[in-house]
Formats: C-alpha cells, sequence, structure tokens
C-alpha cells in the first residue's frame, strides 16, 4: 500500500477524519443520555423538552447537529466525485450540499430554539 | 439540463453496482464499499431522524404516538440495522483516519478484523439493550 500523507489528499480528508472521531464521542453521548439509560429507550415529551433547556445539553446538541451534517455533505460529496464527475458536475454537487447542509443546519437550529421557548 | 453522456453513465452505474458485488475484491474494496453504503444509509437516517423530531412541535399527543410506534417490532429491528450501520461506519472509519495518519498501515487488514469483532460484540450488547429494556 502506498502510503499517503494528508496534505496530499486535500484538506477536506483531515477535517472530515477530525469530525468522524468528534462524531464517535458526539453521538455516543447523545445515544446514551437520549436512548440507552431512559427506560423505554425514548424520552417522554415534557423529558426531551427539560433535557433541551439544560444549556450544557443544547450547546453540545447544536455541536453534534453542525458536525454530522457537515460530516455528511462531506460524505456524500466524496461519493459523488468518486463516481466520475467532470468539473462542473463537481461545482454543481459542492453547491447543492452547500445548501442542503444549510438548509439542514437552519431547520436543526430553528427546531432546537422552538423546543426549548416550549 | 445537459444530457449525461450515455458512457459517463454507465461507468457511475457499475461503480455503484461493484459496492453491492464483493466477488473477487480484496478486503480493502469491501471495507471501503461498506464504509460508503452505510454513509448513504445513515445520511438518510438523518433527514428521516430530524423529520421525527419535528412532531415534537406538534404537542404531546404526537409525540406519544410516535414512541408508541418506535416500540412497535419492526421498527426495533429497523433500530437494529441502525446500530449495526452507525457501528460499522464508525469504527471502520476510526480506522481509516488512523491508517491515513501512517498508523498500522501494514497491520491494515487485522486491524479492520478487529473493529468489525468490536462492532458485533457492540451490536449484540446493543441489541440485549434494546429487546431487555
Amino acid at each position: 500500500m502506498q502510503k499517503t500523507t494528508p496534505s496530499k489528499r486535500g484538506g477536506s480528508w483531515i477535517w472530515q477524519a477530525l469530525t468522524g472521531v468528534l462524531l464517535i464521542l458526539l453521538l455516543g453521548l447523545h445515544m446514551i443520555a437520549q436512548h440507552f439509560v431512559v427506560s423505554g429507550g425514548l424520552r417522554t415529551f415534557q423529558d426531551v423538552i427539560d433535557y433541551l433547556r439544560n444549556p450544557v445539553i443544547l450547546v453540545l446538541e447544536a455541536i453534534f447537529m453542525l458536525v454530522v451534517t457537515y460530516h455528511a455533505m462531506v460524505g456524500v460529496r466524496a461519493i459523488l466525485y468518486d463516481l466520475g464527475l467532470d468539473e462542473a458536475g463537481k461545482k454543481k454537487a459542492t453547491t447543492v450540499l452547500t445548501i442542503l447542509g444549510a438548509l439542514i443546519i437552519v431547520w436543526a437550529a430553528y427546531l432546537l430554539l422552538r423546543l426549548t421557548s416550549m | 439540463m445537459t444530457p449525461i453522456p450515455i458512457q459517463q453513465a454507465t461507468r457511475r452505474r457499475k461503480a455503484l453496482r461493484a459496492w453491492f458485488d464483493p466477488r473477487g475484491r480484496g478486503l480493502g474494496f469491501i471495507a471501503f464499499a461498506l464504509q460508503r453504503i452505510t454513509g448513504l444509509g445513515l445520511v438518510l437516517y438523518l433527514l428521516l431522524h430530524m423529520a421525527v423530531l419535528t412532531t415534537l412541535l406538534q404537542g404531546e399527543s404526537a409525540w406519544d404516538q410516535f414512541v408508541a410506534f418506535a416500540k412497535s417490532p419492526i421498527m426495533l429491528l429497523f433500530d437494529l440495522l441502525l446500530i449495526a450501520g452507525i457501528l460499522i461506519h464508525g469504527l471502520n472509519g476510526l480506522r481509516v483516519s488512523i491508517v491515513g495518519l501512517g498508523f498500522g498501515v501494514k497491520q491494515h487488514k487485522t486491524f479492520f478484523w478487529i473493529m468489525m469483532l468490536l462492532s458485533a460484540l457492540l451490536f449484540v450488547y446493543a441489541g440485549w439493550l434494546l429487546f431487555a429494556h
């Protein structure tokens, strides 16, 4: 196997690896706190609201959404690039995925803000 | 919109189909295909999860209806599939990151099997948590 350094593969590879490692921690925390320690695996309506009203949890969930959305969109872009897109196709894919990622983040922020103000 | 040339479209279809065909492939390709397939599945789940969480805005009764549905056997099986996807993607991704940084390059195949074994053990534990509680 030929050894390549991250710098030779482009900056997005190292960011994808870093966000991936961060996601293991954030998703692990999310799964434990939201599902595994909760009786029945899912919080009740009021429990979800109370849980999100904790500022530390709110910040962690917001960071989780940002990181997971970035990681997902860059991952999909890598798959599309590997399918042999030409330069124009790559530009279009990047634009569409950037917009989709921004919409997901806005949607998540709206949800978090509405739920914490309920 | 410019039509996609036939050769290019065929090449893309072949590339996608190859992910689901492990015949004659090395371990590296299988790991690569697994990472891509689970990754796409998790992106779809992210969107589905956001849609489900939006039901919280409709109030307590809408959420209670969803919770009752989520506890049905078919949804628990779907949860198992999700956990398998998260474990394979997460642990294989961690391996790819570590190997990509130059560590354990020569042992990458052993490393892959260790991660898959760890995924299997955590999967059994998560399955036990899911069905026993």
